[in-house]
């Protein structure tokens, strides 16, 4: 079948490069393949819920200008309240909205970078001894364990650039990802869309294929599994666990395969198969947020995170008067022309936020908008910037749960409130309730 | 050892309380035997340094880094080896005492630490073995698995997730997972790999768009415009057709003949030259009146006609063939077309070709690819099954890296008949068979089993194959090393010494350069730093240099500090122009001498000047922190938490340049005690701008002149890059001692603990002979114990002994 490469994903970073160096695979067509119609029970509802981390904390009431340059802070309490300049682009959704003063997140304190996007979805302290990842499951991957097992991807993990940066420790178990699926699995956050939309649509030529081919992989799966059990026999202890860490892997992909047989694309706006990682930050911001919503509107999936700009990112936004970087820039000294800098990109990241947002309130289902379904939680794990400190952090969360959020409020929490009193209200929203979470003290009745 | 340097804290019990012990083991009677290789007299001395420079922070009042050093005693160092290897390794890089507070002399340090080593070495306490638990191939193990196996080149960062990197290295065991994205991407790319590598059986035909990219001018034959350089000049690429036939090569509309009917690229005649492998297949004239006259005449349809006449229909073979598309005379077509912008030069290949086919297939020659898979063919329906169990064994060998039995076949074979029913018929058959061999674990996991007791145990010859080829190569041993393995010859010191040598001249042998080196020295990912005025040709610039000079050193099997001190490196024409070289001319890299000393080794590469920068200026600390990390070996701390971190030039003050915007560093005694260490030799390189150009002033601060003297924490006062450099190379075994640090890590697949330093002293000592030659210091790490053999699972955790609870009884009052 023809392919074609519209200019817009069109990029010189494809993995085609180089003279001779290596080939990507064949390009693939556009076309999705048919299936048989997932069978939905007309009006049950459909929980989502969804995590979007910025590094780097926000301007609030955290620099020498004091309140005079707060554009993150709601003014205002309760049901009476006005959006902070940064949040403003979610006005249209405020119903949807609560947003918070006081939280903090200590369990990241004194690592600079290091441990931030680990610690924001768990509010466990990494045990940075011990010999491999240490920490513990994640947010977004317990509400997955319970959510998302009737999809065929119980999770999405997104970052829209390489979270292996420099200033964040270069690599490491607790800077380049939020998701872990177990204390001692880091899950990689993808980057490049391409590999996500193989991952949601399939990299097939027709129908006829896709099926040849999950029944094929069926049967690899199978052979995998008496293989590993058969090599595991003689392994040491150790070994054995390490095993049977991927002996899960197998069974989930088992799963999954099983699922995926029974998928029906055809009625969704599928955008074109991109060709790689995006040179334009914009586009590329746009296509992973599109791919995301794509994914919940064909219930492909329940639970997403996407890391919206990697924790340390020397990625510079010219348009906003920021040339040295986003992670230089926010050591901004108490300098005006910084400051506003950083207001605006983080006002930006909220307005690519807010377009997602509103896809997902136009998406009508039979129990009502997505957004009405979903619970979404946009924010950082650091506060002031320029100081690398983790009180107050900037937290909004958005959407409906199916009644049990009622947003459209500001919330003055008690001070030092632990951002983990929020994952557990999560958690109690989505109907997955649990006596604590990370360094929880309770739950947030006023949510 | 530790990512970041940070400072364990050890539980410390204490039995009594402040008494300074170790006077008591100084009078204690000679029931207290003293660890060999220590004078009473060389303990007094070293206690008495410890009292006057250390012992003011790490007491048993403060424990500072969770070290108290008044109740520790020096003449059983052997006792606590974590922690003092961890001081050795800070003694080595002067981080302790901090900067600002009293130095000891050089000579006193040098001594101290000599003594450290020597008790450490000889203690029975550090002969630990360690442990590499059950590791799966990483991505570039597995690419270069499936090269070796299939002749196949598949780019697995693209198609595979990114692995979690433990220093750098992303060959670490305990670091690499699987999650179900990596299994299902894994299984994806398997199975296109070996459709690639066999080739398709029933061929689709198939439209595929290859875009533009970079290309080495000589990859284009002389005279033609692509060896010429410049944008649009061609292309060369690799690409692997699925099966013998006719391939059409087309240029897409947007090239040729744009949007309105203008053929802008068709308007002067040009010779196109096709080549496949070298041989051209291809010769035309394209463009001219003739192609104007149609596009006159025809509109639309002219505008068909014409991508017809251009594109061009070749019979290939299947299998990996290298196309090169160039053009001879006038490759550049002016064009006063105004609807262009006017512009005057119009490449005729801007964005991409398409290939189609195989039209009229007619099956799938043998190839390098099919060569390795297909040991047999049959000729008759009664050899097949046979000729597939004899393919199975053959590939399941190599890629289980071990000799399989029947019994280990039959779930293969069962693929194989279920595949034979397919269209493809046999070699349908094959494809799913060998589609599950290298699906399976035994392939994708590599295990070196534990000891069955305590203690540690031997590695079979296999096993020691394996290790070496994955060490050298990424990937599994070849042929002459399972034979010399089979052979029990591997225990042989020379002969590892020989396979050694051949392997390092193996072309396969460049992953030492591009996931050891390049790794390890953080120069491997150029693009997070852009400055302005900067192109991404200088970029890849960068990137070709560091990889030419390093294999130059490593491959050509150098001593490594050549690596700092070499005065040659490799150019082309705009890279000489960068570094301010006259003289060369030409954009094909070629090895040059430099004269101006302060480009010579490492610290002069572009690759490592800019990686260490940000987009706007130079930053000494960067700079200063990778060369104590990367060259020294003695990683600095982090900063603390809510510290002010920006230097950035106030509002409204006079541009001043980075060092001074630095000082704060100097003057404030909180700061001076990491930045003392980090910074100088980051001041020392300031005359290399944020690219690596060589400067006298700083532009950016009113041409105020660099000042590239400084002070490190020894005192010691140096002046620019040559003085640093003398200084790294001063104590001539540090470079070579981080090396083998890194490189024993590299090769062990975990990280370096305590108990390996000994191992990696003799290991630097015996090279010294040969000035540290590479290859000397792999042969040391192949024969050392820790690679040797494989230690008990761990149970134990890194914290050190409390040897006061272990102190003999006449230690306690």
């Amino acid at each position: 079948m023809a392919t074609f490469l519209t200019k817009k994903h069109l990029s010189r970073r494809t993995f085609l490069r180089g003279s001779g160096v290596a080939l990507g695979l064949p390009l693939l067509d556009a076309m999705i393949p048919a299936g048989t119609a997932l069978a939905q029970t007309a009006a049950a509802p459909k929980l989502r819920a969804g995590f979007f981390y910025l590094p780097h904390g926000a301007i609030q009431n955290n620099t020498s200008f004091g309140k005079e340059v707060d554009v993150w802070t709601s003014s205002g309490k309760g049901a009476n309240f006005t959006l902070g300049k940064t949040v403003s682009p979610l006005e249209p959704f405020k119903n949807y909205v609560t947003t918070f003063e006081n939280v903090e997140n200590n369990t990241a304190m004194g690592s600079v970078h290091t441990l931030n996007p680990a610690t924001w979805l768990s509010c466990v302290r990494p045990d940075t001894s011990a010999k491999g990842a240490s920490l513990a499951t994640t947010l977004d991957q317990v509400i997955a364990q319970k959510l998302g097992q009737e999809t065929a991807l119980p999770s999405l993990e997104l970052a829209s650039e390489t979270t292996v940066q420099i200033a964040a420790g270069n690599g490491g178990f607790y800077a380049v990802t939020t998701c872990y699926s177990a204390p001692n699995k880091p899950l990689p956050m993808e980057y490049n869309p391409r590999k996500v939309f193989i991952q949601l649509v399939g990299d097939y030529a027709s129908a006829a294929e896709r099926d040849e081919m999950l029944r094929k992989n069926g049967s690899i799966l199978d052979l995998i599994n008496d293989r590993a059990k058969s090599l595991g026999a003689t392994l040491s202890p150790g070994d054995k666990r390490s095993l049977s860490d991927y002996l899960d892997t197998v069974r989930e992909l088992e799963r999954r395969v099983k699922l995926a047989s029974a998928s029906d694309m055809s009625k969704f706006d599928v955008p074109d198969a991109p060709i790689g990682q995006l040179e334009d930050f914009d586009a590329q911001l746009k296509i992973m947020f599109d791919l995301l919503a794509l994914s919940y509107q064909a219930d492909l999936t329940r639970v997403g995170t996407f890391v919206m700009a990697a924790e340390g990112t020397d990625r510079n936004y010219p348009q906003f008067g920021d040339t040295d970087g986003f992670h230089p820039t926010s050591h901004h000294a108490n300098q005006p022309a910084r400051i506003a800098a950083l207001s605006k990109i983080q006002h930006y990241h909220v307005e690519r936020f807010a377009d997602f947002v509103k896809k997902l309130a136009d998406t009508k289902e039979p129990a009502g908008s997505i957004l009405d379904q979903s619970l979404f939680l946009f924010g950082s794990n650091m506060g002031n910037s320029n100081a690398h400190d983790n009180y107050p952090i900037p937290e909004v969360l958005v959407g409906g749960a199916n009644g049990k959020h009622k947003g459209g409020k500001n919330l003055t929490l008690p001070e030092r409130t632990p951002l983990a009193n929020i994952h557990l209200t999560i958690l109690d929203k989505l109907g997955i309730p649990q006596a604590s979470f990370g360094n929880s003290t309770g739950v947030i009745s006023e949510i | 050892m530790r990512k970041n340097g940070a400072f364990m804290g050890y539980a410390r019990k204490l039995a009594g309380a402040g008494v300074p012990l170790v006077w008591l083991a100084l009078s204690a009677p000679a029931a207290l035997a003293q660890a060999p290789g220590t004078s009473a007299d060389a303990v007094k001395r070293f206690t008495a340094l410890t009292d006057t420079y250390c012992v003011k922070c790490h007491n048993t009042e403060d424990w500072a880094g969770g070290v108290a050093m008044d109740t520790m005693d020096l003449a059983h160092t052997g006792q606590d080896p974590a922690i003092w290897e961890e001081a050795v390794s800070k003694l080595r890089g002067r981080l302790m005492p901090p900067a600002g507070n009293k130095q000891p002399s050089q000579a006193d340090v040098d001594a101290f630490v000599g003594f450290l080593e020597t008790s450490l070495d000889t203690s029975p306490k550090n002969s630990q073995i360690g442990h590499v638990p059950l590791q799966r191939l990483n991505r570039t193990e597995f690419q270069a698995s499936l090269q070796q196996l299939l002749g196949v080149d598949i780019d697995t960062k693209a198609a595979l997730p990114t692995e979690v990197e433990v220093e750098g290295f992303s060959n670490i065991a305990s670091a690499l997972g699987v999650s179900p994205a990596f299994l299902e991407q894994y299984m994806a790319v398997t199975r296109k790999a070996v459709k690639m590598a066999i080739g398709e059986p029933v061929p689709k035909l198939a439209n595929v768009t290859i875009p533009v990219t970079p290309a080495d001018p000589t990859d284009f034959p002389l005279g033609t415009r692509g060896a010429a350089g410049g944008r649009g000049a061609g292309m060369s690429f690799t690409y692997i057709f699925p099966a013998d036939g006719e391939y059409h090569f087309n240029v897409p509309e947007e090239d040729f003949v744009d949007m309105g009917l203008y053929p802008r690229g068709a308007e002067h005649p040009a010779t196109m030259v096709i080549l496949i492998d070298g041989q051209e297949v291809v010769r035309k004239q394209i463009g001219g009146k003739e192609y104007l006259d149609i596009a006159d005449r025809d509109g639309p349809a002219g505008k068909k006609v014409i991508l017809q006449k251009i594109a061009s229909s070749v019979p290939v073979t299947a299998g990996k063939h290298h196309v090169v598309i160039t053009y001879i005379e006038r490759a550049r077509s002016f064009s006063n077309d105004p609807t262009g912008g006017g512009r005057m030069y119009q490449p005729i290949l801007q964005s991409s070709i398409d290939v189609e086919g195989p039209y009229s297939p007619t099956g799938r020659s043998m190839n390098d690819s099919r060569a390795k898979i297909f040991v047999c063919m049959p000729k008759t329906a009664a050899e097949q099954r046979p000729c597939a169990e004899k393919i199975a064994e053959h590939m399941a060998t190599r890629a289980f890296r071990r000799p399989v039995t029947e019994a280990d076949m039959k779930p293969f074979m069962a693929f194989y008949e279920s595949g034979a029913k397919e269209e493809g018929g046999f070699e349908s058959g094959v494809t799913e068979m060998v589609v599950a061999i290298l699906s399976s674990p035994d392939f994708l996991y590599r295990d070196i089993p534990a000891p069955t007791s305590s203690g540690s145990r031997l590695l079979t010859d296999i096993e020691l194959a394996t290790r070496l080829s994955f060490f050298m190569w990424n990937t599994g041993p070849d042929q002459t090393l399972i034979d010399l393995a089979e052979q029990k010859k591997l225990s042989d010191p020379k002969v590892i010494h020989e396979q050694i040598d051949r392997m390092l001249k193996d072309p396969r042998a460049n992953t030492l350069v591009e996931n050891f080196a390049l790794a390890w020295l953080n120069l491997d990912e150029l693009d997070q730093v852009e400055p302005e005025q900067f192109s991404a040709a200088m970029r890849k610039n960068y990137e070709t240099e560091i990889r030419m000079f390093l294999a130059s050193v490593l491959l050509e099997d150098r001593s490594v500090t050549d690596l700092l001190t070499a005065d040659w490196t490799f150019v082309n024409d705009s890279l000489a122009q960068q570094y301010g070289i006259q003289g060369v001319k030409g954009s094909t890299f070629r090895r040059i001498t430099l004269e101006n000393q302060n480009r010579f080794g490492l610290l002069g590469k572009g690759a490592f000047l800019l990686r260490t920068s940000y987009g706007s200026r130079t930053s000494p600390v960067l700079r200063g922190a990778w060369v104590l990390d990367r060259i020294m070996g003695t990683p600095p701390h982090p900063p603390p938490p809510n510290v002010n971190t920006d230097i950035g030039v106030k509002d409204g003050e006079a541009p001043t340049t980075v060092r001074a915007r630095l000082e704060l560093h100097r003057t404030n005694p909180t700061c001076k005690a990491c930045h003392g260490l980090i910074d100088p030799p980051g001041l020392a390189l300031e005359n290399f701008d944020n690219q690596g150009r060589w400067r006298e002033v700083d532009v950016a601060a009113n041409r105020a002149p660099i000042d590239a003297t400084t002070e490190l924490t020894s005192g010691l006062k140096i002046n620019g890059p040559v003085d640093l450099r003398n200084y790294l190379l001063s104590h001539k075994d540090q470079f070579p001692t981080t090396v083998t640090k890194r490189l024993m890590m590299y090769a062990l697949n975990r990280e370096v603990e305590y108990f390996d330093m000994p191992q990696v002293r003799k290991i630097v000592k015996d090279a010294a002979a040969s000035n540290y030659r590479f290859s000397d210091l792999i042969n040391g790490v192949v024969n050392s114990d820790a690679f040797r053999r494989q230690g008990p699972e761990e149970t134990h955790d890194k914290v050190a002994s409390t040897s006061s609870n272990s102190a003999p009884a006449a230690l306690h009052p």
